[in-house]
């Protein structure tokens, strides 16, 4: 049996005795009816902006200010131009590389240390665990002019060292909160049938709990991920070079010199979010759970 | 192989004497080297900035000359400054219509597609869907979608025959916050709507039956059973749309950067423009934008205590 979540429907179905199921009345259909035209337009004002995007990227542009909807020939040319003359697929290389760096380095430490924290015994490991976790709820806004104060001291400014850095430190405290409560979850006497079995602490770490933490390294990692992917504000701070700049600030950067060329930048919008959107459909459980959770449980 | 218990003993294998380490000692100093990288991480990334940013902002600094100590000025100039109240005044009113918007419309969503209906799986994807993309790319988007002779909103209300509802909605001071405020709510709407699903599964389903035979009618159900039962995850929910709302900054500074004139002006943008000089207007104070950060930090605490004090738990809730 699968533990997927019953409709009430279905759960009226199986518990309630025949006798008390509904009829199908007139005024049930038009409930039914209202319900599904309800959920028809939610739905379509969430996708409505995006499909819009879409259309929009593949007009040509002497069809931006039309104000047709659909376009009248439907054209690639935008999306060569982005790539041709936006240097795009620079941005996105830069992208790519500064978030899989992050996001290998917070799994890997936050996992560390959430295992420490969490099945490791040593004095003041209550301490520094509410230390680490009362920055939280620190706003970003505050460590913003600091945090370019330090990476200009360290002449790491226009450098993906030094955004990955600055990604790194503010990450690894929730993912290491989120891996640490994961690793409880997890029976703690095959910790201790690792140490009668003479299995070094790193070993017990490595062979025994990684294996089992997968769940939560899936979540840190897709929450890791589009948090890295999608930051804004670190990136235009640190990174000026327009060589060096990440996708977010790099498009931000786009509506200054082509804000008429609209076909160009909702082209340049699509392949930005094409990637994840893709990925979202695919693994779109993991996704909703990756993003939600900390939510949920903190 | 040992068959002892794992208690405190020695660990006799190969060592001298004098080196001799206890069984727990020799585990908490693997304790300590696997939080090494995180705690090292932390104090330069976090704590370090952390103070520094208190200490700035007790200083008059332009960024590149040498900073001078002015002890509490920063913050008495800012009690006099009409920007930072209106910065202030709309931090407070997006807080507040974020925190009722995104709240009640996302369980109502979430009780709605709870209903059972064919294709439910399809309505959360698309809802939930928004919210993995950046607020750049949100906030880009809807500017050309308000745009005011281009955008397909006004084309809308031109086709509707609504030309009398037409706004240069990012334009104009009195439309520019509901606006956005709408663009949050867009992005956010999966989100939450999410969190209440899942705190739906939580509800016995008996109760629903227990209702339905004593003759109570779904608004009736919704108001004595729903609400009562989410509320917990309700205040979560609210929690998050409030500190959200102190914290806003992207979502603004891409859509307007706080204008035309600071009609939409926040505390985060009113900190950036100050620090970084992002509108050319007057040299970069990083003390005095130091300042505003420390007010954000002291709303989100208030924000925090309150979370702690309404949910009546403590911060590991696991």
């Amino acid at each position: 049996m699968s533990i997927k979540a019953q409709t009430p429907d279905q759960i009226r179905n199986t518990i309630a005795p025949k006798k008390l199921r509904k009829k199908y009345t007139f005024g049930h259909r038009i409930s039914r009816a209202t319900g599904y035209t309800i959920l028809f337009l939610l739905t379509l004002s969430s996708i409505f902006p995006l499909v819009w995007m879409i259309l929009m990227s593949l007009k040509d542009r002497s069809e931006t200010y039309s104000g047709n909807f659909l376009p009248s020939k439907v054209t690639l040319s935008a999306y060569q131009f982005v790539f041709q003359n936006l240097d795009i697929t620079r941005y996105l290389w830069n992208s790519v590389k500064i978030t899989l760096i992050t996001v290998a380095v917070v799994v890997f430490l936050a996992t560390l240390s959430g295992y420490a924290f969490a099945r490791i015994n040593f004095p003041g490991r209550s301490l520094i665990f509410l230390i680490l976790l009362s920055t939280l709820m620190l706003p970003g806004a505050v460590l913003i002019i600091p945090l370019f104060l330090q990476l200009s001291d360290l002449n790491l400014i226009d450098t993906h060292l030094g955004l990955i850095l600055a990604y790194i430190g503010a990450g690894l405290p929730f993912s290491m909160f989120l891996m640490r409560s994961f690793f409880q979850t997890l029976p703690s006497e095959l910790v201790d049938a690792g140490r009668i079995d003479g299995a070094s602490e790193f070993g017990i770490f490595w062979n025994i709990m990684l294996p089992l933490a997968r769940p939560g390294i899936a979540t840190i990692t897709i929450f890791q991920f589009m948090g890295t992917w999608n930051e804004f504000i670190f990136a235009a701070t640190f990174i000026h070079d327009p060589l060096t700049r990440p996708l977010q600030p790099s498009l931000f950067a786009m509506v200054g010199r082509y804000s008429t060329n609209w076909p160009a930048l909702t082209a340049a919008l699509t392949i930005s979010i094409l990637p994840i959107v893709i990925v979202y459909v695919l693994m779109q459980k993991q996704f909703v759970a990756g993003l939600t959770t900390g939510a949920i449980k903190g | 192989m040992q068959t002892s218990s794992s208690l405190p003993q020695t660990d006799n294998r190969g060592k001298r004497p004098f080196f001799r380490i206890t069984e727990p000692r020799r585990r908490a100093l693997y304790g300590y080297l696997f939080i090494l990288p995180t705690v090292l991480f932390f104090v330069m990334f976090i704590a370090f900035p952390f103070f520094r940013a208190i200490g700035i902002s007790m200083t008059e600094w332009a960024g590149y000359d040498e900073p001078r100590f002015i002890g509490l000025n920063n913050f008495i100039n800012m009690m006099g400054n009409r920007i930072f109240w209106i910065a202030m005044k709309n931090t407070f009113i997006f807080m507040l219509a974020t925190t009722i918007l995104q709240t009640i419309i996302p369980m109502l969503v979430a009780v709605l597609i709870n209903a059972g209906w064919r294709g439910e799986v399809a309505y959360r994807t698309i809802l939930f869907l928004p919210n993995i993309i950046s607020l750049v790319v949100t906030g880009l988007l809807w500017r050309m979608i308000y745009d005011g002779n281009f955008g397909p909103l006004n084309n809308t209300l031109i086709a509707l025959g609504l030309t009398g509802l037409k706004h240069q909605w990012l334009a104009e001071p009195g439309t520019v916050l509901p606006a956005i405020i709408v663009v949050s709510l867009w992005a956010s709407l999966g989100f939450y709507m999410v969190i209440f699903f899942a705190g739906l599964q939580s509800i016995p389903p008996e109760l629903y039956e227990v209702a339905s035979i004593d003759g109570a009618n779904t608004l009736q159900k919704f108001a004595h059973i729903t609400v009562p039962m989410l509320w917990p995850v309700t205040t979560v929910v609210m929690i998050i749309n409030i500190i959200g709302g102190i914290k806003v900054f992207d979502v603004v500074y891409v859509m307007t950067t706080g204008g035309p004139n600071h009609a939409s002006e926040v505390l985060g943008t009113y900190l950036y423009v100050t620090a970084f000089g992002a509108t050319g207007g007057g040299s970069p104070s990083m003390g005095y934008a130091s300042a505003v950060g420390v007010v954000i930090l002291i709303l989100a605490m208030i924000g925090t205590a309150i979370q702690l004090r309404v949910t009546g738990r403590k911060t590991d809730v696991y």
